[in-house]
């Protein structure tokens, strides 16, 4: 796998005549290395940086990292260095020639006075193409990840009855998650009580639901409805996980809500049903909308749906609002990952929300998600 | 008022850096900034306009699609949505009141496409470092902020206690974690500054927990053996207590880092010395780095002495 991402790199710094890469960001490291560090808060993550750098040619990424433990044999281990620091960027000067043409997902101001010379380009010019389309093997990755944090989840969802706390549920969630081996957590789990109207939910910038907002000890009361969201890393990959549930000893959906969830199954269904290599992303949408009785099933500050791999949310993003011409021209290929979250909302009761992970194949797609929608009937 | 006083700081110290504008990525900048509680992912964050400072209106601007968990001081005028589009994220940004006229606008980060999307929102505006501002109002501590990082000290030293009572011969480090974050969770402080919080050599075990309240962070260490039982290192004690010592207004790097080499021990690659607050922070010291880095009153350290498999730790006010 790491050698087929490698590879995939050299390409592109090939095809694009770039002199070298060089990333800083935690995915992005992840991606063009395969090494392993612990989960950190963004502020170490920013001072105690794993640094990667690729340049064309060369058999091998070169890490400069402070976990050298969780660096694969094969890659050019080095020490750390501090991006963030004038003398720690000084270093890095002598990593490229000077004039030499590099494309970087950041650039620190240290950084900036120490590569003077440099001719620097988005990263995401290479890590896109790279990224897009996953091999076999990462597929079998966010698999993995998808399947460890459904099974911390199947703990978790008994324990959403009155009285409990959203940072109950992260306490069991987190504890299961590392018991059952998962590498590391991604992101401080959601557990939302959503209102039955947008009007009741927090004030938005567009006048759409607030959400994903973050957790607290807020206590849970029978019959709110939870939109869930979760995500951990195996192997450096992202999981995403997506429910709806209610709170309740018993919980049992009103009709309404299971036809909330029935609609949901059917925008989904409409996608899936064009999902094969050769459709393009706003055809997926336009069903996505005919199904919905015209109107979006999704947030608008988000997507229909989007990928997943070394980061959480990665391309293809479909439904954003890069626009139309943005999703007719993203055409489905093989290998490309869609986690599909449609939304339905009803005001004045609600809404339901879920999240199931595909992967495109040659003849159509296959599913990377498997966890039941209870308590709700979606057929 | 932790937040009022923190946004005094920071345009007090934008003025003595004479910026009009201060552009902010970091969620630690941001949270300083505003006080907005913002959604804790793991890792670093992609640097983008998440937050403006504009000196001339005296306002902050907030990357934030909602208003929960914001601030009153921040309007709903002062609020901007999540676009995926730099040119919808642009037109928003072009709306911020004095900056279109800025003539010196400070940044945290760069990348390599964010000067022009600077030139295209203030067209005659210089682009200059802006971190020297952000850490002359953050590295000096409130007696709040302290109160802070001492709330998130306690909470760490629960983390700690849960492993040191799950040690057993045989443990794992990833037992321990799990112990670890599910304590931390319980007490409402989830995301932790590090997952890498237990190290097994042999039969030792160094622990290292920290947590985060309100965005401060605090941590505890020290090491067990895998039968539950407190061992002190001679060596490891006097090398912490050396550089505790040398930690006092005006002393430099290089001054913490030849008290640590004079107890005979090699420079560490991971930080020996770091400024901690909401979360890590400047001043840094480690092997080939922070030398020149001088310590002020006001400041809280982090000290963290690794010898052999041994940890202890120690957070300094000065």
């Amino acid at each position: 796998m790491r050698r087929e991402r490698y590879a995939k790199l050299q390409h592109q710094l090939e095809g694009q005549e770039l002199d070298g890469l060089l990333l800083l960001g935690t995915g992005n490291v992840a991606y063009a290395t395969g090494a392993a560090a612990p989960a950190v808060d963004s502020a170490r993550a920013a001072f105690m940086r794993q640094v990667a750098v690729v340049r064309p040619g060369e058999p091998a990424p070169v890490l400069f990292t402070p976990y050298p433990d969780g660096a694969p044999s094969d890659v050019e281990v080095h020490g750390p260095l501090y991006p963030d620091l004038d003398d720690g960027a000084a270093v890095m000067a002598d990593l490229f020639a000077p004039g030499a043409r590099v494309a970087a997902d950041e650039v620190t101001h240290p950084m900036s006075r120490a590569f003077a010379g440099l001719e620097l380009s988005p990263a995401s010019a290479v890590l896109g193409p790279a990224k897009l389309l996953k091999t076999a093997d990462e597929l079998e990755c966010i698999r993995a990840a998808q399947h460890l944090n459904e099974l911390a989840m199947a703990d978790v969802q008994p324990l959403v009855r009155p009285g409990v706390r959203q940072v109950d549920l992260t306490a069991r969630f987190l504890r299961r998650i590392f018991e059952l081996g998962a590498d590391a957590n991604g992101i401080d789990p959601i557990w939302q009580v959503m209102p039955p109207t947008k009007a009741e939910g927090p004030w938005t910038t567009h006048g759409d639901i607030a959400f994903p907002t973050p957790s607290s000890e807020r206590v849970l009361e029978e019959g709110d409805v939870i939109w869930v969201d979760t995500g951990i890393h195996v192997e450096g990959y992202a999981s995403d996980f997506g429910r709806t549930w209610i709170c309740a000893d018993d919980p049992r959906p009103s009709p309404r809500q299971h036809d909330q969830a029935r609609r949901w199954r059917e925008v989904v269904e409409a996608v899936l049903a064009l999902c094969k290599p050769g459709v393009s992303a706003l055809e997926l949408c336009r069903a996505a909308i005919a199904a919905n009785g015209g109107t979006k099933p999704w947030i608008k500050h988000f997507y229909l749906a989007h990928g997943v791999g070394t980061d959480s949310a990665e391309m293809p993003l479909i439904g954003t609002d890069l626009g139309e011409a943005f999703d007719e021209q993203m055409i489905l290929e093989p290998g490309m990952v869609l986690v599909l979250e449609p939304v339905i909302w009803d005001d004045g009761a609600s809404g339901y929300r879920s999240e199931d992970i595909v992967a495109i194949t040659d003849e159509g797609w296959v599913q990377l998600s498997d966890y039941p929608y209870d308590p709700y009937e979606t057929t | 008022m932790v937040r009022l006083e923190r946004r005094r700081r920071l345009f007090d110290a934008m003025a003595d850096h004479d910026l009009d504008v201060l552009v902010l990525g970091r969620p630690a900048d941001v949270v300083y900034a505003t006080g907005a509680r913002q959604l804790w992912t793991s890792g670093s964050r992609p640097f983008g306009p998440a937050c403006l400072a504009v000196a001339e209106t005296g306002r902050t601007h907030l990357l934030s699609t909602w208003d929960e968990g914001v601030p009153p001081e921040l309007s709903h005028d002062d609020l901007y949505g999540l676009s995926w589009n730099p040119a919808n994220l642009a037109a928003s940004l072009a709306k911020i009141p004095g900056l279109s006229s800025a003539r010196r606008v400070g940044t945290g980060s760069l990348s390599p496409g964010f000067p022009r999307l600077i030139k295209a929102l203030a067209s005659d505006a210089e682009l200059v470092d802006g971190t020297p501002a952000i850490w002359a109002a953050r590295v000096t501590k409130t007696v709040e902020e302290i109160a802070a990082i001492r709330r998130a000290t306690a909470v760490a030293e629960a983390g700690l206690a849960v492993m040191v009572e799950a040690l057993s011969p045989g443990v794992t480090e990833r037992q321990l974690l799990a112990v670890y974050v599910e304590r931390i969770a319980s007490l409402g402080a989830p995301t932790p500054p590090s997952e890498a919080v237990a190290t097994i050599t042999g039969d030792l075990v160094a622990l290292d927990a920290g947590a985060m309240v309100d965005g401060y962070e605090g941590g505890a260490a020290g090491t067990w053996t895998t039968g539950g039982e407190r061992v002190v290192d001679e060596r490891c004690r006097a090398s912490l207590e050396a550089v505790v010592a040398a930690c006092r207004g005006g002393a430099t790097g290089a001054d913490l880092r030849r008290a640590w080499e004079s107890t005979g021990q090699p420079m560490p690659a991971v930080p020996l010395v770091h400024g901690i607050g909401l979360g890590m922070e400047p001043p840094i010291v480690a092997a080939g780095v922070g030398d020149d880095a001088v310590l002020a009153e006001g400041m809280a350290l982090s000290v963290t002495a690794r010898v052999d498999g041994f940890v202890e730790r120690e957070l300094v006010f000065l």
